[in-house]
C-alpha cells in the first residue's frame, strides 16, 4: 500500500513541473555550483558539503513535503485517501516516501560529486549518516507541521520560509567549529555540527548536537500531530 | 448495517448534529436529506468513519467506524461529495492505486461499466465534471462494496449521466449492497430510495419508510373554478378547501381517490367543465417543505 501510494505521489511530483524544478532541478543545481564554483580549498569543504545537504533537506524534502501536503489537502485527495484502507500513518508514509527518497538519493550524489572535485572522504562517516537520517526526519516533520498551517500550494512559499532559512543559517553555524549552547537552540545547528564533526570537528559537540537535532525533531512531530489538517473543513 | 443513536457533532461551539437517530436496513437504500447546513454531511462523514462524533453512538456492521476504521474499509466504498483527485494522474492509475488503498480489489473493469474505457489514459484533469463523477463511482463501487455511501453522487451531472447512475445503483441494490445516498434532488430520492429521514438544522425532522412517509401528508386536488361560481357551492368533500384569488380551488385531503370521485360526480350533474384539473398524492417535496418550515404544507 505504501509502494502504491508512493509510486502515485512520485508521479504527481514530476508531472507537476513547478514542484519538480523545486525538488529536483533547484537543489542539484546549487549543489553543483557549491561543489565546483566555490574552492573547496579556500572556502572549506566541511561548509560546502553542509550547504549541499541543507539544500536536499530544506528544498527537496522540508519545502516539497509542505506543498505536496497542502495541494494535496486542497484537493481533497487527502480526505479521499482516508475513504481507503490505508491507515493515517500508512497515507503520509506513502506520500511522503518519494521525497525522503529523493532527498537522500540527491544528497548521496551531490556528496558523490564533492568527492570527486577533491573534497576529502569523511573521518567518521557514522556521524554523516546520524546527520543525514535525523535530518530527513526533521524536515519530514517540520513539513508536515507546516503544511497544517498553510492553506494553499502557492503559499507554501512563503511559510516555508522561516524554517527554511533558520535551517540553513543553524547549518552553516553549526558546521563551523566550537559552538555556544545557545547555538544548539536554532534548527539546523546539531545537524551542521554532526556534519563539521563527520570531517574532523570537535568530537565533544557530537553530543548536544545530537540532542538538539533529537528535540528539534520531537518538537515538529509534536507540532505536526497537533496543526496537521487533512481535511481543508478542518 | 448501521445503527446511529444520539448523534453530536460539533465545529469548536457549534453544535452541527444535535441528536439524530437512524438506522438502515441491510439491502435497502437510505437517503438522508436536508438543507444546506442541515448536518447530512457531517452526519456522513461521521459515520463514514471520517471524524469522531462529539457524542451518541454510531455502529457500522456492527463496528465503531472512526476506531475501526481499516476493518470496515474492505467492506464499504465511500463517494465523497467532492472527488479528492489528483489532476495529474491518469484515469487508469487512479483505478490501480484504489485497488490497493481502498483495500477492494478490482475484479472487473469498472471504468468500462461506467462508459470510461476509452477515457483511462488521460490526465483527470482533462476529464469532464461529468466524467470525473462517473470515475468517483467507479472507484467507489469497486470490487463490490457490501455497503455504499453516495454524498451527492449526480450533483452537477447532465440528465443523461444521472441516469446511467441510477442504474447503476439500481444494480448494485439488485445484487444486495446496501446504499446509504445523500441528494439534493428529491426526485432521485423518491425514484431510488426504501427509507428517509430529513434532517433539519441537525435534528431528524422526519423518518420513515418512503411509502408511509408520502402517505402522512395529504394528497392534493387542484382546479380551476368556473366563472360566477362560488366555493359554497362545492359537494361535500373530506379535505380541506381553499380558494386562492386566481380563482384556483386547492383540496388537500387524505381521501383522494373518494373526494376526485365525488367531486367529478358533482361537476357531471351540474354539467360544469373544471378547468385545469390536477390531482396528486404527496410528493417528497411537500413532505421536504413541510419538514423544512415545521408546518404543513400549502402549495403556491
Amino acid at each position: 500500500m505504501i509502494a502504491a501510494l508512493g509510486v502515485a505521489e512520485l508521479k504527481l511530483l514530476l508531472r507537476n513541473r513547478t514542484a519538480a524544478a523545486l525538488a529536483v532541478l533547484m537543489p542539484m543545481a546549487a549543489g553543483l555550483y557549491f561543489a565546483l564554483a566555490m574552492d573547496g580549498e579556500q572556502t572549506g569543504w566541511t561548509m560546502i558539503v553542509t550547504l549541499q545537504l541543507l539544500f536536499s533537506l530544506g528544498f527537496t524534502v522540508y519545502v516539497t513535503v509542505t506543498t505536496s501536503l497542502t495541494a494535496r489537502r486542497q484537493d481533497l485527495y487527502l480526505k479521499r485517501l482516508r475513504t481507503g484502507a490505508a491507515s493515517d500513518v500508512v497515507v503520509l508514509t506513502g506520500v511522503l516516501l518519494p521525497v525522503v527518497v529523493l532527498g537522500l538519493g540527491q544528497a548521496v550524489v551531490l556528496l558523490g560529486i564533492s568527492v570527486a572535485a577533491g573534497a576529502p572522504m569523511p573521518a567518521r562517516p557514522e556521524l554523516l549518516v546520524a546527520a543525514m537520517v535525523g535530518g530527513v526526519a526533521l524536515s519530514c516533520a517540520a513539513g508536515v507541521c507546516t503544511s497544517g498551517v498553510t492553506g494553499t500550494a502557492e503559499l507554501a512559499q512563503i511559510t516555508t520560509a522561516p524554517f527554511f532559512f533558520a535551517l540553513v543559517v543553524g547549518g552553516l553555524v553549526g558546521s563551523n567549529g566550537a559552538l555556544e549552547l545557545p547555538v544548539f537552540l536554532v534548527p539546523g545547528a546539531g545537524l551542521g555540527a554532526l556534519v563539521g564533526a563527520a570531517w574532523g570537528g570537535p568530537a565533544d559537540q557530537v553530543g548536544p548536537a545530537a540532542l538538539s537535532l533529537v528535540l528539534w525533531t520531537v518538537a515538529a512531530t509534536a507540532l505536526a500531530v497537533r496543526f496537521f489538517r487533512w481535511d481543508p473543513r478542518g | 448495517m448501521i445503527d446511529v443513536a444520539d448523534l453530536r457533532c460539533r465545529y469548536g461551539d457549534f453544535e452541527a448534529v444535535r441528536g439524530v437517530d437512524f438506522e438502515v436496513r441491510r439491502g435497502e437504500l437510505f437517503a438522508l436529506l436536508g438543507t444546506n447546513g442541515a448536518g447530512k454531511t457531517t452526519t456522513m462523514e461521521t459515520v463514514e468513519g471520517l471524524r469522531a462524533p462529539f457524542g451518541g453512538t454510531v455502529r457500522v456492521l456492527g463496528l465503531d467506524p472512526f476506531r475501526e476504521r481499516a476493518a470496515l474499509r474492505s467492506r464499504t466504498g465511500i463517494m465523497l461529495q467532492d472527488s479528492g483527485f489528483p489532476a495529474d494522474l491518469t484515469a487508469r492509475e487512479m483505478v490501480a492505486l484504489w485497488g490497493v488503498t481502498s483495500g477492494r480489489r478490482a475484479t472487473e473493469d469498472v471504468l468500462e461499466r461506467l462508459d470510461l474505457a476509452h477515457r483511462r489514459d488521460v490526465r483527470i484533469k482533462q476529464l469532464s465534471g461529468g466524467e470525473r463523477r462517473r470515475l468517483d463511482l467507479a472507484l467507489a463501487v469497486l470490487g463490490r462494496p457490501e455497503l455504499l455511501f453516495l454524498d451527492e453522487p449526480t450533483t452537477g451531472l447532465d440528465p443523461e449521466s444521472r441516469q446511467r447512475t441510477w442504474e447503476v445503483v439500481r444494480g448494485l441494490l439488485a445484487e444486495g449492497t446496501t446504499v446509504v445516498l445523500t441528494t439534493h434532488y428529491l426526485e432521485e430520492a423518491e425514484s431510488l430510495a426504501h427509507r428517509l429521514a430529513i434532517l433539519h438544522e441537525g435534528l431528524v425532522a422526519v423518518s420513515g419508510a418512503l411509502v408511509d412517509v408520502l402517505a402522512a401528508q395529504p394528497a392534493r386536488i387542484e382546479f380551476d373554478l368556473p366563472e360566477r361560481l362560488d366555493v359554497g357551492a362545492l359537494p361535500m368533500l373530506s379535505g380541506d378547501v381553499v380558494h386562492r384569488p386566481t380563482g384556483r380551488v386547492e383540496v388537500r385531503t387524505g381521501e383522494l381517490q373518494d373526494d376526485m370521485a365525488e367531486l367529478l360526480a358533482w361537476a357531471r350533474r351540474e354539467g360544469l367543465r373544471l378547468g385545469r384539473i390536477r390531482a396528486h398524492h404527496a410528493s417528497l417535496e411537500d413532505v421536504f417543505h413541510s419538514a423544512r418550515t415545521g408546518r404543513e404544507v400549502v402549495a403556491a
